[in-house]
């Protein structure tokens, strides 16, 4: 039997880059085909050429064994290709079914003769939906309205779509970048069905644990060239790890004991409510040392954004007291707090963290561009600006172009890194540091994993609030679980086992935290 | 294959840098051909409407005489482009914090008054106060008048545009009532404010020579010949090898400060005269005045303020991230409340020059309407908020405005059809895709590494 797709020999060059070099790959007929790689890899690449969005300068390919050009997106489509992007294209006021309709509109056959402003046969497209979902096991309903749908409703109805346009092929995109750990079981078990009904799935991801959960094979690339192909049973988290970064990677973090000093930040029944004037952080006591990192644990959406904004200054206090170094913060601004020897690596690197359309050069010095040495008087002296960007470029490997390139077209990983560098550039006395690595790559990760540990060994107080259990087991010395506003326990991380914190991070508490 | 992402250690080296005027090059054409593309189509307009092709020769010779050529053509367009020049500056201004100041019309009519009022209540000063008085108390009148807005939306959050709107017609209708109460001028039949003192009137050119045998004029001219020395200066120290030779802000300061110093005190010896045995402006009747050199230097104080200091940092960064900027510590209020009042002040320097410089009366006659604010916005989009794309597209209006008039004489064609030539340019300066469609021009190299370069490094 011919192959679902088969691509031979892609290269596609863009002015300096060799986006992708020979590339082969083969997606056979019901399978879910794992692409693993690094920002910058190729991947995408590959995928816009496979969706029509790019050109391939050399090779072909095949579907169904019949080589073929796909030249648009649209093109796409009709040969039985479906792509979910990472990032939705949904229209949030508009239902389920009038979004799947879009750009397809079926009409009521009575007022055809209307042309272009007959009647949208709006309930023969739902029961289609309908149709679908019962097929695939893909829970929807077609009357809704998209905005008020969760993320990972929003991605069924992404999927749908393509079903609905009869793709045999689906390439998802980083699909579980968006989505909570239950919401992406979810995922893996309706991409299952899917490849039992006969559709195959190209799956691309670069977190390790998702491909051995869900993928039959799996292919890595590297700087544009496919590394191998390999079966899940055939491999080990570390070997694919090493396979993309092209050297071995410590998953593991390695770290010394602690040795907590002074107390650094103290909380004393803090209250903070939300945008929409719930109490959401409701009585939290929390103290930080110097020399330790304390991990915040807890499902997203337990309180954890509201507190980190309270401790930086971006949120109003209700009630409750902050100290930095004995010095109470509470009702201080973000500058206020900084120059109290705070740093805050924020949870939304793009709301908070950077502004994308100025350069590296002025993002490393966002918070920092109004006093000795980069400002004199009223003037910011660049000389000294571009000194400092350079030396920090280096030392915290930020791979950009030059400093003068726009934070907004550097990869995840390296914004990130940006924001890492601006914020251990200063001497640090506290470390607040929020979902520091969500949506980065292995390489990425493991630096700025050692950063913050560096960061503690150096003598600051560090807090983690992750929503990835493993981070906040790996780095934490203790680990406090935050549910529904309040820490419910503090636990020491040398003996806190991954089962007892799943417990108390689903509100149940132990009968002896209870006395 | 050796530059891959992966394989790169530490920052990759930057693009190799072109030459300047590749660089001039590169900003200019766009813009060039947006122009010349409006002007093309309108054109064949003209030519189905008339049904001549003629017309459109006629037309469009009437404009170029009408704006360039003609006696004091060139000098009436550069009257017209002072105002738009300080006006869309404002605007500008406004657009980098986020903030579309619709008003800049509203604050004009402000600075107009009060410069009018300034301009004729004080008497018995020399120029050298007077005048920069009368400037500053506009630009006073029209920071206030930007700044009320500014206030509502950094304290309410009250939409700039709403209540920009709102204090335009609260203005209009203020000078009116000023202008023909409590300042009309009891000497006059016509309904207008006293005139100025000449002491508080913006010079034209022809006047310089006879304005310098004043010393205190001399003395005021050749601060100001100090000042520009100083900037030009600093720009030289920053931007050459004597980099080198100065090492540290304060000493490039210094340096620069003597520079200007020294011709200053030498303009102030010569200029008079110079001025006195050779001057280029000897027509009485050319209005061109010193309000365009002032622009010029605007533009550049502008342009220092956006992207040379802590404070254009601040605007800049509320403008293109408001969140950030609380991240990082920016007070919005303030920068809120600053950035329309710079705004408010440009435009209310505009309206002060015009009654100064350019009003018959130097005076504010009751029906001032110049339509110069809203026209402004339109030239800020075009010159996407950068000052200097301001001095050009500025005059490009001036220009145009200018020559419409014997455009309509020579060729019958309405001079309404230049505010087509200039809608045109605006969309096309805007969709530059559109541009690209109608001539065929594949993706420029610049956007499409740019491009490139999202996807290489975006993953």
């Amino acid at each position: 039997m011919a192959p679902a797709l088969q691509a031979t020999g892609i290269t596609k060059r863009f002015p300096g880059v060799l986006a992708n070099d020979h590339v082969n790959f083969t997606l056979e007929k019901g399978e879910i085909h794992a692409l693993l790689g690094e920002n910058g890899a190729g991947k995408s690449t590959l995928m816009n050429i496979l969706y029509g969005l790019y050109q391939p300068d050399e090779g072909e390919i095949a579907i169904n064994g019949a080589l073929t050009k796909i030249v648009s997106p649209h093109d796409a489509i009709s040969q039985g290709i479906g792509m979910v992007h990472q990032h939705f294209m949904l229209i949030p006021p508009l239902t389920v079914t009038e979004n799947i309709m879009l750009g397809q509109e079926t009409t009521v056959e009575s007022t055809r003769f209307l042309g272009e402003i007959a009647v949208l046969d709006r309930d023969k497209v739902a029961g289609r939906i309908r149709q679908l979902s019962r097929e695939y096991g893909l829970e929807i309903d077609p009357e809704a309205v998209v905005a008020d749908l969760t993320v990972g409703a929003q991605q069924r109805v992404e999927i749908v779509k393509a079903l609905y346009r009869n793709a045999d092929i689906l390439i998802l995109d980083e699909p579980t970048a968006v989505l909570t750990p239950q919401e992406a079981d979810d995922l893996f078990i309706t991409m299952r069905s899917l490849v039992k009904q006969g559709k195959s799935i190209i799956f691309i991801t670069h977190k390790l644990r998702e491909v051995f959960a869900v993928a039959d094979r799996i292919s890595v690339m590297r700087s544009g060239q496919m590394v191998g192909t390999v079966k899940p049973a055939e491999a080990t988290q570390e070997m694919l790890a090493e396979m993309m970064v092209g050297r071995k990677v410590i998953l593991q973090v390695d770290k010394e004991e602690a040795h907590p000093g002074q107390e650094v930040l103290k909380v004393e029944d803090l209250r903070v409510q939300d945008d929409r004037d719930h109490m959401v952080v409701d009585g939290v006591d929390l103290e930080v040392c110097s020399g330790e990192i304390l991990g915040i644990a807890g499902v997203q959406g337990n309180g954890q954004t509201e507190l980190t904004e309270a401790l930086t200054g971006l949120r109003k206090t209700v009630s409750g007291k902050i100290y930095i170094l004995g010095q109470e913060t509470s009702h201080d601004n973000p500058r206020q707090i900084t120059e109290e020897g705070c740093s805050h690596i924020p949870e939304d690197r793009h709301k908070h963290g950077l502004v994308l359309s100025f350069p590296v050069r002025d993002n490393l010095v966002l918070n920092t561009y109004y006093h000795a040495p980069f400002s004199e008087g009223p003037e910011l002296d660049f000389a000294t600006i571009e000194h400092e960007a350079n030396e920090l470029v280096h030392t915290f490997d930020v791979r950009t172009p030059s400093i003068e390139t726009k934070a907004g077209s550097l990869s995840g990983g390296n914004q990130q890194k940006v924001i890492v560098a601006r914020e251990l550039s200063r001497p640090v006395k506290l470390l607040i540091a929020s979902q520091p690595t969500r949506g980065l790559d292995v390489g990425s990760i493991e630096f700025i994993h050692r950063r913050i540990i560096e960061a503690r060994d150096r003598g600051a107080a560090v807090l983690l609030i992750s929503a990835e259990l493993d981070e906040i087991m790996s780095l934490s010395d203790r680990i406090a679980v935050m549910y529904k506003g309040q820490i419910l326990d503090i636990l020491d991380a040398k003996t806190a086992t991954r089962e007892e914190l799943g417990l108390l991070m689903a509100g149940v508490v132990k009968e002896s935290a209870n006395v | 294959m050796s530059d891959t992402t992966t394989a790169l250690p530490g920052p990759v080296a930057a693009p190799k840098k072109k030459n300047r005027l590749q660089q001039i090059v590169d900003v200019l054409w766009m813009p060039t051909l947006a122009v010349l593309t409006s002007f093309l189509i309108i054109g064949i307009v003209i030519w189905i409407t008339s049904g001549s092709l003629e017309t459109v020769f006629k037309a469009y010779n009437g404009m170029i005489r009408g704006a360039l050529i003609k006696e004091r053509g060139l000098s009436e367009s550069l009257v017209a482009t002072v105002p738009y020049i300080f006006l869309s500056l404002g605007v500008a201004v406004g657009f980098k914090t986020g903030l579309f100041n619709i008003g800049v019309e509203g604050q004009f009519y402000i600075g107009s008054v009060a410069a009018a009022f300034v301009g004729q209540a004080i008497t018995g000063l020399p120029a050298l106060i007077h005048l920069p008085l009368a400037i500053l108390a506009g630009a006073a009148g029209g920071a206030i008048w930007a700044g009320i807005p500014g206030f509502l939306k950094a304290k309410t959050g009250a939409h700039e545009v709403i209540t920009t709107i709102m204090m335009n017609y609260i203005s209009f209708r203020l000078v009116e009532l000023l202008v023909s109460g409590p300042l009309k001028d009891k000497h006059s039949t016509a309904v207008q404010t006293a005139p100025s003192q000449p002491s508080a009137w913006v010079w034209t050119l022809y006047s310089i020579p006879e304005r310098l045998k004043d010393p205190l004029n001399a003395l005021g001219v050749a601060l100001f010949v100090a000042f520009i020395f100083y900037m030009i200066g600093r720009w030289l120290i920053s931007s050459t090898t004597l980099k080198q030779r100065f090492v540290g802000a304060r000493q490039q300061n210094l340096a620069s400060l003597i520079f200007g110093g020294v011709i200053g005190l030498i303009s102030f010896f010569v200029l008079p005269l110079l001025t006195s045995a050779w001057w280029p402006f000897q027509d009485k009747y050319d209005r061109l005045h010193i309000g365009l050199i002032l622009a010029i230097v605007a533009a550049v104080v502008v342009w220092w303020l956006l992207w040379k200091t802590s404070l254009g940092f601040e605007l800049r960064t509320v403008g293109a991230n408001t969140n950030a900027a609380r991240y990082a510590g920016i007070n919005i209020t303030r920068s809120i409340i600053t950035s329309m009042a710079i705004s408010g002040a440009l435009a209310g320097i505009a309206g002060a020059i015009e009654v100064l410089g350019v009003s018959a009366c130097h005076c504010l006659p009751m029906f001032f309407s110049s339509g110069y604010g809203f026209e402004s916005i339109a030239i800020a989009l075009m010159a996407k908020n950068d000052p200097f794309g301001i001095l050009a597209a500025a005059f490009l209006w001036g220009a145009i405005r200018n020559g419409a008039d014997l455009m309509e004489l020579n060729s019958g064609v309405s001079k309404y059809i230049i505010s087509l030539i200039q809608a045109l340019a605006l969309l096309f300066v805007s969709a530059p895709e559109l541009l690209r469609t109608i001539w065929r021009i594949p993706a420029s190299k610049g956007t499409e590494g740019e491009a490139v370069q999202s996807t290489r490094l975006g993953g």
